[in-house]
């Protein structure tokens, strides 16, 4: 197995959480009260740990520090998922974000608990633990808002529309998904956990009567995603390709993903608009002040 | 086990948990392991919480306060996820200095007595606290809003 593979993999899932860790952050001080003020800072605080984590494994691959994976690098070489990067728009949003993906990384989690790779096996099973109280956390918004009242509903279902797609993304096969599948790194495909992923949310939206948001972009593909004005630079031998994210068809009762990953996305390096000033912001002090203590 | 074994565990149920002051890192269950070598102690702690902001705090005082019983051996704490840390690790006095500071230790229910008045007609105001392993919670017999100890557990 060459290292590379699982340091993708590493920094993949590292990435996703440092980025969300990071817009779930911007709620500290901002939300309208402060119980839920609490939640969002301490699993934005959650997120930024289990980064961590992954990234002081990362480090022992590539020989660098946890600090310089997380914020040493160029936004190109970042890997998460376009969604993770998205401002946080307004509560139905940040909301329909988190429970779309709470839920997708619980699948993740679930498979890598039997990974071959000891290391990540380990911090998984410890990691499944505490994201429980994210998905308590995630499912009880999904149920307040879900129910209503109307306005409430309105706009958690379009938020859940808005942001499905791009979710979806989440299960994006990464560059060396065969390599990590042969040897039980990764030991399921990411189409593998998409499919359990989109039973798990289908299920959830028809228990409350919205599974208009998986119908929504049935037929066109949709969620274009913008190269970044930086991002491109960095790539410059590669015109950045849309993502397309593939529509969803219903057949025998499940919902099944049709079109497969076309283009490259946030796996590849692929970043939209709204990550250039989220990197700029986190990484500010690290450029300014190489090796920081504090 | 050596006696400089013992004195390494004994130095270690000395170090605080800088976020609840009044529990050792034993009594909260964090040592996993102590190897003493001819010129080498190693510590295995486990971490309550992945993203606890204390982990590096208690990592450096763990290694001073071992460093002097060390006779001059060379000092390793690190942390480990080789077995998961879950709230059953808790000791029965690190349970009761948990509930002097006012923070209800864990259970797998719901309801938690009231660390102030022993009250079971308590709620949960919020599963989220001031710190990642700590929930604040209400009680509706003396008005006073506390905290407990947030369950941990594998299932």
């Amino acid at each position: 197995m060459s290292s590379d593979a699982r340091l993708g993999l590493l920094l993949a899932i590292a990435d996703d959480e440092l980025v969300i860790g990071h817009r779930l952050s911007e709620w500290t001080g901002w939300v309208p009260y402060v119980e839920e003020d609490l939640a969002m800072s301490s699993i934005a605080q959650d997120e930024i740990g289990h980064a961590r984590a992954l990234y002081e494994i990362a480090a022992t691959i590539n020989g660098g520090t946890p600090d310089d994976l997380a914020l040493g690098r160029a936004m190109a070489d970042y890997t998460h998922a376009v969604i993770c990067e998205r401002p946080n728009r307004d509560y139905a949003y940040t909301a329909a974000r988190h429970y779309l993906y709470d839920t997708a990384d619980a699948v993740r989690l679930e498979a890598l608990t039997s990974s071959t790779f000891k290391e990540l096996a380990e911090l998984v099973r410890v990691l499944r633990i505490e994201e429980r109280y994210h998905l308590d956390h995630a499912r009880t918004w999904f149920r307040r808002l879900a129910s209503g009242p109307v306005e409430a509903r309105q706009r958690f279902s379009d938020a859940l529309a808005d942001a499905l797609p791009e979710a979806m993304t989440i299960f994006e096969p990464l560059p060396d998904e065969d390599a990590l599948i042969a040897d039980g790194t990764l030991p399921k495909p990411g189409e593998e956990m998409l499919a359990a992923w989109l039973d798990v949310v289908g299920h959830d939206l028809e228990e409350v009567g919205l599974e208009r948001v998986m119908e929504a972009d049935a037929e066109a593909p949709v969620g274009e995603v913008l190269p970044t004005s930086s991002g491109a630079s960095e790539v410059a031998d590669e015109s950045p390709r849309p993502l397309r994210v593939p529509g969803l068809e219903r057949r025998d009762g499940r919902w099944v993903h049709t079109a497969g990953f076309s283009g490259a996305g946030g796996r590849s390096g692929h970043h939209s608009e709204d990550f250039a000033p989220l990197w700029e912001e986190m990484t500010a002090l690290h450029r300014a002040h190489p090796g920081a203590r504090w | 086990m050596t006696g400089i074994e013992a004195a390494v565990r004994d130095a270690l149920a000395h170090v605080k948990d800088p976020e609840i002051p009044v529990c050792t890192i034993t009594q909260l269950g964090l040592v996993e392991r102590v190897d003493v070598g001819d010129d080498a102690v190693d510590v295995t702690l486990l971490p309550t919480f992945v993203g606890c902001p204390a982990l590096d705090e208690i990592r450096i005082d763990a290694e001073r306060a071992v460093a002097e019983v060390a006779a001059g051996r060379r000092v390793t704490v690190r942390f480990s996820l080789e077995v998961p840390w879950t709230t059953d690790r808790i000791t029965e006095d690190g349970r009761e200095a948990l509930r002097t500071f006012g923070i209800a230790p864990p259970l797998l229910q719901i309801t938690y007595p009231c660390p102030n008045c022993g009250s079971r007609d308590t709620t949960v105001e919020a599963p989220f606290g001031p710190t990642p392993c700590r929930t604040i919670r209400y009680c509706n017999a003396c008005r006073n809003p506390f905290e407990g100890f947030k369950p941990k557990k594998e299932y």
